[in-house]
């Protein structure tokens, strides 16, 4: 669906999408998709990090690759790599696999244990009260 | 395993040269245009992101040849922010997208989530449902925030309760999706929720 608007059938319902690059990264992930029903799916906020392996083969990349590699010098997860680099989110989770496999991207799912332990969530919720209120700041957005 | 030791290495043991936080999920949800965008970019750290993201949507009716639900992938916009807590652990919002009809799997987003929270407009509650039903299906422990538009409920907090038909287990606040200190406050209660969860 390159404009689900142009044809008059946009569905009501879901935030709808607009016109997305989505040809180039299917062929690069060869017509794979992460199987996100079957429940295997990296979870969105997965975090990746580039090795020095990684670092080292940047030069040796291609396109879509490279810039994972390169955007992941910081750790950050799944969905903000998709965000910046403007993929969707199942073709980031193919690459992503493919270049771990590679041993050029560290990927850490989080372990359900761990951020559901009592103790991980006294600190998000200590962290959270030390944010400050906001004054006369108001989103638009949405 | 300790929470300074917070994530599972998956494949070979490729030393990375920065360790990553440990991220902990939550999710924010509710029709189109409640807030959820609002309620993320008023406390993320980060202009909130937008990525794509499938969901698989059960039809409603019923294949009459196999009798089983026709699925299908709806790619859709997913907004979504983050809050560093500290060095190790960082907290991430995803705005689950929107809609009013039935049966949308959100497995592939909430999926280890630490809790939800479900945004309503009082004017289209209608919109909220399927959260309450998703949620509460996932066992997954969720706050309901009424988002007082224009500084006004139209509806006592009782009434929306309920509408919702959500068990007396389900706090319903009031918030305003603009003020940071008002969304931080409707998240630490999914949170505290949370909390008591694993303590019981």
């Amino acid at each position: 669906m390159a404009d689900g608007m142009a044809d008059g059938m946009a569905p009501p319902g879901p935030d709808p999408v607009g016109p997305v690059p989505a040809v180039r990264p299917y062929l690069v992930t060869a017509g794979r998709v992460a199987d996100a029903a079957s429940g295997r799916a990296l979870p969105v906020e997965t975090q990746v990090v580039s090795t020095a392996d990684g670092l080292d083969a940047l030069g040796r990349l291609s396109f879509e690759q490279h810039d994972i590699v390169a955007a992941c010098r910081l750790p950050q997860s799944l969905a903000e790599l998709a965000a910046r680099l403007r993929l969707h989110l199942n073709v980031v989770r193919v690459l992503a696999e493919d270049l771990r496999e590679a041993g050029q991207l560290a990927v850490y799912v989080p372990d359900a244990e761990a951020t559901h332990d009592a103790s991980v969530l006294r600190r998000v919720i200590d962290g959270l009260r030390a944010i400050p209120d906001s004054r006369g700041v108001p989103s638009d957005t949405d | 395993m300790t929470p300074t030791e917070p994530l599972l290495a998956r494949g070979p043991a490729a030393p990375a040269a920065v360790r990553p936080p440990l991220p902990v999920k939550m999710v924010i949800a509710g029709g189109f245009g409640v807030g959820k965008t609002t309620a993320v970019g008023a406390i993320s750290e980060i202009e909130p992101l937008t990525t794509e993201a499938s969901i698989t949507e059960v039809a409603a009716g019923v294949d009459d040849l196999t009798h089983t639900p026709r699925k299908t992938t709806t790619t859709v916009a997913m907004d979504f922010g983050c809050i560093t807590i500290d060095p190790t652990l960082k907290l991430y919002l995803f705005g689950t997208p929107g809609q009013e009809r039935f049966g949308f799997m959100w497995d592939d987003i909430v999926e280890g989530a630490v809790g939800g929270l479900v945004i309503v407009d009082t004017r289209r509650l209608d919109d909220c449902y399927a959260a309450v039903d998703y949620f509460e299906h996932k066992g997954i422990p969720f706050a309901v925030a009424v988002n007082a538009f224009d500084g006004r409920v139209e509806h006592a907090l009782e009434d929306v309760r309920w509408a919702l038909d959500v068990s007396q287990g389900v706090p319903v606040v009031v918030f305003d999706a603009r003020e940071r200190g008002s969304v931080r406050d409707a998240l630490l209660v999914v949170l505290e929720l949370a909390l008591a969860r694993t303590e019981r």
